[in-house]
């Protein structure tokens, strides 16, 4: 295992003390397997107590750990220090207000989550002695890709239109999980859902710019989810006015 | 413990897209659809100078031959490539055509497209006369 020092420039934001966010560096001594959040946790634990981020699980699962890194969206325990310089710039996500350091307030994200619904409407509930819903896996498929999401909000923080609508826009990872629900045979929410989907701040402000899909770090392609999402939104609408409803 | 006071940075709405490689790629190739529509709108001219009668479709027929409207007339087609290209690669992602537990290999649906833009070409040059 060989040693390598690197210069973290991590964005600081105290709000007891600081007017304003600014850059500290740090050296690091790290082995050449780490990752950002290895070099973060070196900071916290050897140097800086005072740093704040958030982190859990060290393995993209939790999705707590996303910040900038070097200008892009990344989970810090997804980032190896092998793919990037000496000198690491590590920022709080964009387009979110920074509580402290790297940690960003994230309240306005859960109440968009909330509105879509992120969950099954069964047509009818069964009682727990009733036994599952069935679904084939063809019908698993349809979905699948859509439910990998670990909101780690990589993608609003690449999302242009989130940040020119003033956080507006419901943004990729909730309109991803709506169509995910959509899709879902076991769910007749569409409905319930469509006046969210369907609003101006729903799949129509999306611009298709793409920054989501390639910066999710779990391929969910939320800007596919939500070209679909505009199709079936317009077909729901068409059908409506010649009044035929939709699921 | 010091009371909360969340910072909000700023980003600016008529340069963002100097933030990053990313957006000034799409920046140019929304602004480059600017050559696609005043082509368009140039073709359309014409179908109306036809429905005015021989003259006028004369007249139209020797400005499109004009070395300078060739010119743009070439560049507009570059970008009209372009557009078609980055168009009928994010089909894929918006169509997804799904086989029992498979999804159609996105290469297909995109081949598919150009194999459907080369045979309506085709179509219209044997239509013109010139195929
Ligand atoms: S869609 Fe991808 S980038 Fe967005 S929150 Fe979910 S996992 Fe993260
Ligand atoms: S710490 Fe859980 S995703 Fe990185």
């Amino acid at each position: 295992m060989s040693k390598r020092t690197i210069q973290l420039e991590v964005l600081r934001y105290r709000p007891e003390q600081d007017k304003e966010p600014f850059f500290q560096t740090y050296t690091v001594p790290c082995e050449e397997e780490w990752v950002v959040l290895d070099a973060l946790n070196y900071v916290k634990d050897e140097i800086d107590r005072t740093l704040s981020f958030r982190w859990s699980c060290h393995m993209f699962v939790c999705g707590s750990c996303g910040y900038k890194i070097d200008g892009e969206p990344k989970l810090g325990c997804k980032a190896f220090l092998r793919d990037y310089g000496d000198n690491i710039r590590v920022e709080p996500l964009d387009n979110f207000p920074i509580e402290r350091d790297l940690v960003v307030v994230i309240d306005d994200f859960v109440e968009k989550l909330q509105s879509v619904k992120p969950y099954i409407i069964a047509k009818e509930e069964k009682a727990l002695a009733a036994g599952e819903y069935i679904q084939t896996p063809a019908q698993l498929k349809a979905f699948k890709q859509y439910s990998m999401c670990i909101n780690c909000l990589l993608c609003y923080s690449a999302c242009p239109q989130y940040g020119l609508t003033n956080q507006e826009f419901i943004g990729p990872a909730a309109l991803a999980l709506a169509h995910r629900y959509n899709m879902d045979s076991r769910d007749v929410g569409r409905s319930a859902r469509e006046h969210v989907l369907a609003a101006h701040e729903g799949v129509w402000e999306c611009s298709f710019v793409g920054a989501c899909s390639v910066v999710c770090p779990k391929d969910v392609d939320p800007a596919g989810a939500i070209q679909q999402a505009k199709f079936t939104s317009a077909v729901d609408y068409l059908t409506s006015m010649v009044g035929i409803g939709g699921k | 413990m010091g009371a909360r006071r969340p910072y909000m940075r700023t980003m600016s709405k008529t340069s963002w897209f100097m933030t990053h490689a990313r957006f000034k790629t799409y920046m140019l190739h929304e602004i480059s659809s600017v050559f696609v529509a005043l082509y368009m709108w140039l073709l359309i001219d014409g179908l109306f100078r036809l429905a005015k009668g021989p003259e006028a479709w004369e007249a139209w027929l020797s400005f499109i031959k004009h070395p300078l409207v060739v010119v743009i007339s070439l560049i507009a087609f570059a970008f009209f490539v372009i557009h078609t290209m980055s168009w009928f690669k994010a089909v894929p992602q918006a169509m997804r055509i799904q086989q029992g537990e498979h999804f159609v290999d996105g290469k297909l649906i995109i081949g598919g497209h150009y194999a459907a833009l080369g045979a309506f070409s085709l179509f219209v040059l044997i239509l013109a006369g010139v195929a």
